[in-house]
């Protein structure tokens, strides 16, 4: 499986990556995206199975890449890795389509729990 | 408008403890000491803005050698591999999870800014019509860090001067 993850932070990329190794999901092909504009085309042009995106990144915000996404028809397995979790954004997420919402900090534990299910 | 703010010491200590486990001291061997001195030297610094029900900053200060230690823990490299990229990226993500989790105990409405970091002592950042109303400060390995919450004066409009 191929999975994007998008984070303006590059050091949050990698933690996010060795947090999917810790977890055991490192054998997947995982490419980076910097910002919301390039999750929306790298989806487009990479076709990943699973995109795990920032919320706030400059060019454009996580949410917006989403609803871009699906309003171009593409139902990418998407969710947000996030330090932000309000009631609304997990509304908003969930109204646009997210399978998913992890907040930071977060544990190989519980990606463990949000991804078993969805990379088996 | 700023609302009352809804965030204590004890939350922000509970937001830096998790901070500690889960990125900077996975073992648990060398947690945050607190100090309580509000006054403590820093020489680089970070923050996030908040805008809506709570307009202020929360601002993430540390000694050179306290951030690089950062980095290091963050990237699981040596201190002396840490870039001043890695360190300003590190500072701007330690910014954002505290902010961010701050955000999330706020009345609906608040808005999250990217984080600025400036290698420079928080005593040279200047927020116009705040004052500082909670903070957890203390000494990491023997090396300054601290974390603050700055709000505006209730009373101002936002970007007046």
């Amino acid at each position: 499986m191929k999975i994007l993850i998008a984070d303006d932070s590059r050091v949050m990329r990698q933690i996010v990556i060795r947090t999917l190794r810790q977890a055991g999901f490192g054998d997947h092909d995982l490419i980076e995206a910097a910002n919301g504009r390039e999750a929306v085309e790298m989806t487009k042009s990479e076709n990943p199975d699973l995109v795990l995106s920032d919320w706030n990144m400059p060019e454009m915000s996580g949410i917006e890449a989403l609803r871009q996404l699906r309003a171009a028809g593409n139902d990418v397995k998407f969710g947000f890795v996030t330090s932000e979790s309000t009631d609304e954004m997990k509304e908003q997420a969930e109204a646009a389509g997210a399978l998913f919402f992890i907040v930071k900090p977060f544990s190989a534990e519980r990606f463990d729990e949000v991804f078993a299910p969805i990379l088996g | 408008m700023s609302v009352e703010v809804e965030v204590n010491e004890n939350d922000l200590a509970e937001m830096v403890e998790q901070v500690w486990e889960s990125y900077l001291d996975p073992e648990g061997v060398s947690p945050l000491m607190q100090t309580y001195d509000e006054n403590q030297a820093s020489e680089v610094h970070s923050s996030v803005s908040i805008t809506g029900s709570w307009t202020g900053h929360v601002v993430y200060a540390s000694s050179q050698q306290a951030a690089r230690r950062a980095a290091a823990a963050f990237l699981a490299m040596a201190p002396d591999e840490v870039s001043e990229e890695d360190l300003s990226d590190v500072l701007g993500e330690l910014a954002n999870i505290i902010g961010g989790n701050v955000k999330a105990m706020l009345p609906p409405g608040a808005l999250l800014s990217l984080p600025q970091v400036v290698l420079a002592p928080e005593t040279t950042a200047r927020y116009p019509n705040t004052q500082r109303i909670t903070g957890v400060y203390g000494m990491w390995d023997g090396e300054p860090v601290s974390i603050s919450m700055w709000q505006s004066r209730g009373d101002n409009k936002e970007g007046a001067e």
